[in-house]
């Protein structure tokens, strides 16, 4: 019999044979990811977490990192003004684009950095910010994105700064990605009193096979308020598998809404860090899926600290044939007394062969909390649906309403106001509701 | 050519026959009460005739203006004039109550070829009407029915009547749960509407709603069927001797 060599992976010899994907400043964290991915590899379908989450696409394919930089059609490029008036980051197939950029006027005490603008150096800040929220042995994504990212953005907002016009990073996949992978990377920081909204948002080609993988570590310094917004509205063919990670420090404020609409495949993982006596993480999000479409929330909330407050509220739409999956957690350590921690995960399942999994997960080692959760998979309100259609309304409009109804409730919770506003259109035109004018209705 | 004209009306629910043989002509400008004790299918056929297709309907016929309309969906019926006024109204969350009600008259209007309301007419429509059933401004904001009080409830029936304008008004059980004051202001809110060219069917178990909205005819309904028809003294002779007679005939 012959000797079998050690094999490696086919990301491993990427790795190798090709020039460092980054700058010279990251040289040693990119080479620390490869090696992580290389000792995990992908998640196999026995591992818990990822048992209903289905990775062939992923796995039977070799997703070689972009090397190009498609041009961005005009289509696409005109969506980046759909959430209104935003200090503007973008990046097309993972690289930055000065031209669809808009940095101008950045305010005192804010910074907007692509990765890219640094050579050999990086501020000491990023360096030590970059990483140590998503580290590369947690996860093998997030070792893969450490790996391989080619640029990133970096959002850094000095003490007592309060920034009010939101910071947009954008994410377009153009055709020229396809059959490759696209790693984005975000890192903010939000320094002790400071204020200020993210958006970061996937968009890109329908027809383009793209594994996106990005890494967003957020962190928020005390008494901040920070407040994100990730819309996940890649093109209907492309994967997208993130991860998010949010830590909130004493007296901070930290808000997120999260709308998963595009992508054929696409999972989440969003950890939660309560890391401050008076931290308060509320997040709220929305999944909207058709056809075929998968999409996977993983939440991870932990309460590592007393007197912290939770919220997750995440609602499911489901059309088609698709599949949805919520896996929450709330994990109260030992010590952190007077949690106050809320899950809620509803879906709404319009087609007929459509699925939803929703599984709540409580993990609590303390004995003076407040923890509840709730789950519901349910269809629409026959009684209601009849309501309105003997006032005279369509079975369309009256589902449509009852619809949007259920995701106002989300909706509303969204903080900024433009992205309130073009999630509300999402939903419209997903439910072909668009025609009759519902402006008033959430 | 009557209004509403049921002919020979059976329906079944999961294979119990519920209406066995209702026979009914309302003409237009008139008031008809269907009085008659629980369980007895009053409020099946007011939801019939709305086309709830929870019921099966096994034989006969429902005319409107002349026209069949058991083959037409709840929506088609509501646009041609058919109102129900429910006896448990729905709560919708997250949906208010004016914009439900203009995409209903918009529904309606676009049937009868008319354009879209202007807002502002329509705001001014629906002010004016919330104030004839002293319903509170506030509750026209607030989502449907949602935490609304069971007279609030009826008395938003009532609104939403008033605004749409039906030719034909089926009020099932409105006065239940009605405390005087509020009995005397849906009534008032009933009574402006009553026109040549408007039926009433008011459903009720108790004769006192008649006290308000005085019927030209009432039906005593038990058991499925209309087994006795007489004008209002009718009404009065049943508050007086109760359903049992005509029960123990009916069983």
């Amino acid at each position: 019999m012959e000797a079998v060599a050690q094999k490696t992976s086919a990301y491993f010899d990427e790795f190798g044979s090709r020039q460092q994907a980054g700058g010279q400043w990251c040289a040693d964290l990119q080479r620390q990811g490869i090696e992580a991915f290389e000792r995990q590899g992908f998640p196999g379908p026995r591992e818990e977490a990822w048992r209903k989450t289905n990775l062939k696409p992923v796995t039977d394919t070799h997703f070689r990192l972009a090397e190009g930089q498609g041009a961005a059609p005009q289509g696409l490029v005109a969506r980046l003004n759909e959430v209104g008036d935003c200090y503007r980051l973008t990046f097309v197939d993972g690289r930055f684009v000065a031209d669809l950029s808009d940095l101008a006027g950045l305010p005192n005490g804010l910074t907007v950095t692509p990765f890219s603008e640094y050579k050999a150096q990086a501020p000491d800040r990023l360096v030590a910010a970059l990483g140590s929220r998503a580290s590369v042995d947690s996860h093998p994504f997030v070792a893969l994105n450490t790996a391989f990212f080619v640029d990133g953005a970096y959002v850094h907002v000095a003490r007592s700064a309060r920034i009010e016009k939101p910071v947009a990073i954008t994410h377009i996949i153009t055709a020229d990605a396809n059959g490759q992978a696209v790693y984005p990377r975000l890192v903010v920081e939000a320094e002790e009193d400071a204020e200020v909204r993210i958006i970061e948002r996937f968009i890109g080609d329908n027809e383009t096979t793209t594994l996106v993988c990005p890494v967003s570590e957020l962190s928020a310094a005390a008494a901040s308020i920070l407040d994100y917004s990730r819309l996940q509205q890649d093109g209907s063919n492309t994967i997208n598998i993130g991860t998010v990670n949010l830590a909130s420090q004493r007296n901070t404020s930290l808000r997120g809404a999260f709308v998963a609409d595009g992508a054929k495949l696409a999972r989440l993982d969003l950890i939660a860090d309560l890391e401050g006596e008076g931290g308060e993480i509320d997040c709220n999000g929305i999944y909207l899926t058709d056809e075929r479409q998968f999409s996977d929330f993983h939440t991870w909330f932990n309460h590592r600290v007393p007197n912290c407050y939770s919220r997750q509220r995440f609602k499911g739409i489901l059309q088609g044939r698709s599949e949805t999956v919520f896996d929450g957690l709330v994990k109260v350590f030992e010590g952190a007394q007077k949690t106050d921690a809320v899950q809620e995960n509803r879906n709404l399942v319009l087609g007929k062969r459509a699925f939803a999994h929703s599984n709540p997960r409580l993990e609590i080692f303390a004995d003076d909390v407040k923890c509840t959760h709730g789950s519901t998979v349910g269809e629409l309100d026959e009684e209601a649906l009849f309501y309105l259609r003997t006032r005279g309304i369509s079975v369309e409009s009256a589902t449509g309403m009852l619809t949007l109804a259920f995701a106002g409730e989300i909706v509303d919770m969204f903080r900024v106001p433009a992205v309130r506003d073009h999630v509300r259109d999402v939903l419209m035109h997903r439910l072909g509701v668009a025609d009759i004018n519902v402006g008033a209705i959430l | 050519m009557a209004l509403l004209e049921i002919r020979n009306l059976h329906v079944s629910v999961e294979g119990t026959e519920v209406l066995k043989g209702v026979d009914l002509t309302l003409d237009a400008g008139k008031v008809h009460a269907i009085m008659g004790p629980n369980g007895g299918g009053k409020s099946t056929l007011a939801k019939v005739l709305v086309g709830d297709e929870a019921y099966e309907i096994t034989e006969g016929e429902v005319l409107y203006n002349g026209e069949d309309i058991l083959e037409l969906p709840p929506e088609e019926r509501a646009r041609m004039g058919i109102f129900l006024g429910f006896q448990y109204p729905v709560e919708i969350p997250g949906v208010s109550n004016t914009y439900f009600l203009k995409a209903a008259v918009n529904a309606i209007r676009k049937h009868h070829g008319q354009d879209e309301m202007d807002a502002m007419d329509f705001l001014q429509l629906v002010k004016e009407r919330a104030k004839r059933v002293k319903l509170d401004e506030s509750l026209l904001q607030r989502p449907v029915n949602d935490g609304f009080s069971g007279g609030e409830k009826k008395r938003n029936e009532i609104f939403h009547m008033s605004v749409l304008e039906p030719k034909l008004c089926i009020l099932d059980e409105t006065d239940s749960g009605l405390d005087i004051d509020a009995l005397r202001i849906v009534s008032d809110g009933v009574n402006a509407m009553r026109s040549e060219e408007r039926g009433f069917l008011v459903i009720t178990h108790y004769q006192r709603l008649l006290d308000y909205i005085v019927p030209d005819v009432v039906h005593v309904f038990v058991d499925g069927r209309i087994v006795k028809t007489g004008d209002k003294e009718l009404a009065k002779q049943l508050e007086v001797e109760g359903y049992a007679a005509f029960e123990a005939a009916a069983a």
